[in-house]
């Protein structure tokens, strides 16, 4: 493979999926709203187009023709800065996800993955670990005790459970002896199972981090609209204070669902019965069928996660760090003590 | 100390299960695949009760006064009735039963014949809190409270109302309104069906 195949692939690559981060990210909203609103018993946006399929339009003309007001006593470059620590590590996450299988176009094997570094989970958690960055210093360059306040909780939240998250992951990668996610996708697919079948707790560790990490209910506490008037997104105003809700309630959502498939439920891998096999009921697409695959899979999380966020109620910020550092961590290192008698037994 | 009334606490097992979650999403899903209960208001409206206590207006002479009151007020006051005109006997009984009488400026005017009609009647509604007690005071059911609540206007000047805007509410409120039953719409089916009545049931506190 030549150079320049090699860089069109790469810049092919990074616009399509910087494309549908961005577009699904957007979109994502209106899915949120409809499904708060018939949890709720109404129907949502009906207005802007048929069902209000284009509200999210509207909103992003909205809030891009809005007045940008910098509060008088904010840190202007922090404050401009903040956006941009926010969205670029969230982004980069999708840098090592794996969309599907290695595929054949144009006579070139191409991975549906921008970079298959071998440390790739590490990756995704220091980039998720980063996230805390753009919080803190919107809320210190706000200079406001509301997004302050707020962005202190998020960064304890954060801080606690990376280290949940971390632990919680380290059970798949020891079951597939590797880092990469490319290869811990094909290493679940050589011992035909799913690795939530034998990581239960580590799962339900992980979605709770998940939960904390987006700061979704029951972890919201950084945004607590009754007190805080949504943390630390306070001062900003327009287009600006549209990311910081798009980054973090559905890029990261996104993000984090991808590598939760990736880690516990076999990537692009159709439906597993545990060490038998799998059963394609989309065996008609060929090889596309796994793009598929990774698609409903991760919508399947993230409606999950908009169920659970319209549900629940939320801990206190001190129930929060309580549960992560005295039932959450015990739980990862008590998971991976178990996975380290286990995974001897794996072959492959 | 907080004391739990309706539930004990979760034993370990249900606790490792979140039954409460459970519990608590099946019903969000449960309601979600539910039909919304919601009206599209600029689209459609929902039809207020027949009392409903909206803008004012004043009914008109139709023969559907009430007797003998109207006949006394009507010779008490020296009033030409005219049918078809508000039903107002210049008694400024509403303006002595308002909590802010300013509010009012009411004034008749002499006819040929020695008998007198009302030719002032402005209410500013900048100052009503829609209390109702003007018409409470009202000895003729000339003035009213009708079911039109849609009171946004572009100007302080429209939300005076004059006697022709309160003559013009009153026609069309007899024209549409005045022939319903009056009663509180728990016996009608038609309008139950709008707002569905809410079938709660709550469990009874036990405070032992």
């Amino acid at each position: 493979m030549s150079i320049v195949a090699l860089g069109i692939i790469i810049a092919i690559k990074v616009v399509v999926i910087l494309a549908i981060i961005l577009g699904i990210g957007a979109y994502l909203t209106l899915v949120e709203r409809k499904v708060a609103a018939h949890i709720q018993r109404r129907p949502g946006p009906m207005v802007v187009g048929w069902h209000g399929l284009l509200q999210p339009l509207a909103d992003g003309i909205k809030l891009l023709t809005k007045e940008d007001i910098l509060p008088s006593s904010a840190n202007q470059v922090l404050y401009n800065l903040a956006i941009i620590m926010a969205l670029v590590p969230a982004s980069l996450v999708f840098a090592v996800v794996p969309f599907g299988p290695e595929i054949h176009v144009f006579g070139y094997d191409v991975k549906p993955i921008l970079t298959d570094v071998n440390i790739g989970i590490i990756m995704a958690f220091a980039f998720g670990s980063l996230a805390v960055y753009g919080v803190a210093l919107s809320g210190w360059a706000s200079n406001s005790k509301y997004a302050l306040i707020g962005a202190l909780r998020k960064a304890g939240i954060i801080i606690s459970y990376e280290v949940v998250i971390t632990f919680a992951a380290l059970g798949p990668i020891m079951l597939a002896k590797s880092l990469s996610t490319y290869d811990i996708v094909m290493a679940q697919i050589h011992q035909k199972v799913w690795y939530i079948f034998l990581q239960p707790i580590s799962f339900v560790v992980f979605v709770f981090a998940l939960l904390a990490e987006t700061g979704r209910v029951p972890f919201d506490i950084q945004e607590a609209e009754a007190e805080l008037v949504t943390g630390f997104t306070v001062e900003y105003g327009g287009m600006k204070f549209g990311l910081f809700p798009l980054v973090e309630w559905y890029v990261e959502v996104l993000s984090l669902s991808s590598i939760l498939t990736v880690l516990y439920l076999g990537g692009w891998s159709p439906i597993n019965i545990p060490f038998v096999g799998f059963v394609d009921p989309l065996f008609f697409l060929g090889p596309w069928s796994g793009f598929i695959w990774f698609i409903i899979k991760v919508t399947i999380l993230f409606l999950l996660v908009l169920w659970l966020h319209w549900t629940l109620p939320r801990y206190r910020i001190d129930q929060i760090t309580t549960i992560a550092w005295k039932v959450m961590l015990p739980l990862a290192l008590f998971n991976i003590l178990i996975t380290a008698f286990i995974a001897p037994l794996l072959r492959g | 100390m907080i004391k739990k009334v309706f539930e004990k606490p979760l034993n370990f097992l249900e606790t490792i299960l979140f039954l409460d979650f459970i519990k608590g999403m099946s019903i969000t899903i449960k309601q979600a695949f539910t039909k919304t209960i919601t009206t599209h208001y600029p689209y459609e409206k929902l039809t207020p009760p027949k009392r409903f206590r909206g803008f004012f207006g004043h009914k008109t002479v139709n023969g559907l006064e009430p007797q003998p009151a109207f006949d006394e007020w009507v010779e008490r006051m020296k009033i030409e009735p005219r049918p078809g005109q508000s039903r107002c006997v210049v008694c400024y009984l509403c303006k002595k039963a308002c909590p802010v009488p300013d509010l009012f400026e009411i004034d008749g005017q002499k006819l040929e014949n020695g008998k007198k009609v009302v030719s002032v009647f402005n209410m500013n509604l900048m100052l009503c809190t829609f209390c109702g007690l003007c018409v409470d005071a009202c000895p003729v059911d000339c003035l009213f409270q009708s079911d039109i609540h849609e009171t946004a206007s572009f100007s302080r000047k429209d939300s005076i109302l004059n006697l022709e805007k309160l003559e013009a509410i009153g026609k069309s409120w007899q024209d549409r309104r005045e022939h319903e039953p009056d009663r509180i719409w728990i016996d009608d089916d038609a309008r139950q069906a709008l707002w569905r009545e809410n079938k709660l049931n709550l469990k009874k506190v036990d405070n032992a």
